[in-house]
């Protein structure tokens, strides 16, 4: 028997701010709870596209990063958000694919640890559609090699999922030097253009990676205008 | 995860061991939690019973002098993957029934917890901070999260059972 495939609608939100896009996601997860009575084919499962200006975030484990390193990273020109998500530290910026997939898991498997191992053989399955052999490791996140291509760090209430994911395509790596990217020592980062030699950016990776995510989650996508900024 | 997996088929057997288990002393701690001189089922069992009771949201609570002891659930910890860190509340945070109590964090997710009651929060499991793997563990004994106070007993009344809560995990799976 072939199961119904879920959908799941994308919004294009462009460049917009870190903190806006903390609100849009609020708005869609708002939506999934008032829509918790509803059969699972009628959940309003949203795919978040954007990229964002230079900006330091962290998650939940705060203890590392205290108000003097907020400040110090401030000054280089960055923004800093504290979330709660998932991860450590991490750097958003100009030339990476940032991606928030709002879901409710009641609508493909009711597991995180599942849902992130789906999102990590997405870019895998991105990266391939680009000839380039990328993979996982003990520390979440996709990896050429010892260095890492794209972040994930999420969270999850009630089975509704918000953050995602930061693929870079040719974002400034140099951002990242600032900072021990999600905690990790001794590993480095890099992007499709530096494995590819060539420039990718992130209006060519869109297409391809909302293929990957539709293999990879065997849902239907729809696509929709930007909505006005709800709120 | 094995302890899990032998936990959970001790629950499916669960009332036909009772009788059998002897009252010794030397006992793995977890069987204390069920107190087997006790003949009752655990659909009836009073506030004075210390027998798991769950939400659906794979917390578990258990009653001890009055106290609840609040965990998340072998189902939930597995979901989870090895859990690196525990978001708890403060001593004196005072909770209704389903407020978000905390988060775990585990593959880079931050999972939110849920209270099964309304009380005031008494303690919290110190030893997370430096080994949130006994979350993984010791779900149901080492890996406990929170004890509060039973300010509104009768809502454990609402909470399900052993047997119920592994109905509802088989329909979850499908």
């Amino acid at each position: 028997m072939t199961l119904p495939r879920s959908a799941v609608r994308v919004v294009n939100l462009g460049q917009i701010p870190y903190g806006r896009a903390l609100q849009v996601q609020q708005h869609y997860v708002r939506q999934h709870l008032d829509s918790l009575t509803c059969p699972h084919d009628q959940r309003p499962n949203t795919l978040l596209l954007c990229e964002h200006r230079p900006v330091y975030t962290v998650g939940i484990r705060q203890a590392p990063y205290p108000s003097e390193e907020e400040e110090r990273l401030k000054g280089l020109g960055a923004d800093f958000f504290r979330t709660r998500r998932g991860g450590l530290i991490t750097f958003h910026g100009p030339g990476q694919l940032v991606c928030y997939p709002i879901l409710s898991l009641g609508c493909f498997k009711k597991s995180v640890r599942w849902y992130v191992c789906e999102l990590e053989r997405t870019v895998i399955n991105l990266c391939s559609r680009f000839g380039i052999k990328a993979s996982t490791s003990p520390d979440t996140g996709v990896w050429v090699g010892d260095n890492k291509i794209c972040a994930i760090g999420i969270h999850c209430g009630r089975y509704i999922t918000s953050h995602g994911l930061a693929l870079n395509c040719n974002t400034d790596l140099t951002w990242f030097e600032h900072v021990v990217p999600c905690g990790i020592v001794g590993k480095g980062v890099t992007t499709l253009s530096r494995e590819l030699e060539k420039e990718v950016s992130v209006s060519e990776t869109t297409q391809p990676f909302l293929e990957a995510f539709a293999e990879q989650f065997n849902c239907t996508l729809s696509f929709q205008e930007t909505e006005g900024q709800k709120e | 995860m094995a302890m899990g997996t032998a936990l959970r088929c001790v629950y499916a057997n669960f009332p036909k061991t009772l009788s059998l288990l002897p009252r010794a002393a030397q006992r793995p701690a977890y069987w204390l939690a069920w107190k087997p001189c006790v003949p009752r089922s655990f659909a009836t069992a009073s506030r004075l019973s210390s027998a798991l009771k769950f939400t659906d949201k794979h917390e578990w609570v258990r009653v001890e002098g009055g106290t609840g002891i609040v965990g998340i659930s072998n189902f939930a910890q597995e979901a989870l993957g090895d859990v690196v860190y525990c978001g708890l509340p403060e001593v004196g945070t005072k909770l209704k029934k389903m407020d978000e109590f905390g988060a775990l964090e585990s593959v880079k997710a931050a999972s939110e917890l849920y209270s099964p009651l309304t009380g005031e929060v008494t303690e919290i499991n110190t030893a997370l901070a430096d080994n949130p793997g006994l979350v993984n563990k010791s779900c149901y004994k080492d890996g406990w999260l929170i004890k509060m106070t039973l300010d509104n007993p009768s809502e454990l009344e609402e909470l399900l059972d052993e047997d119920a809560y592994e109905k509802y995990i088989k329909s979850i799976e499908d």
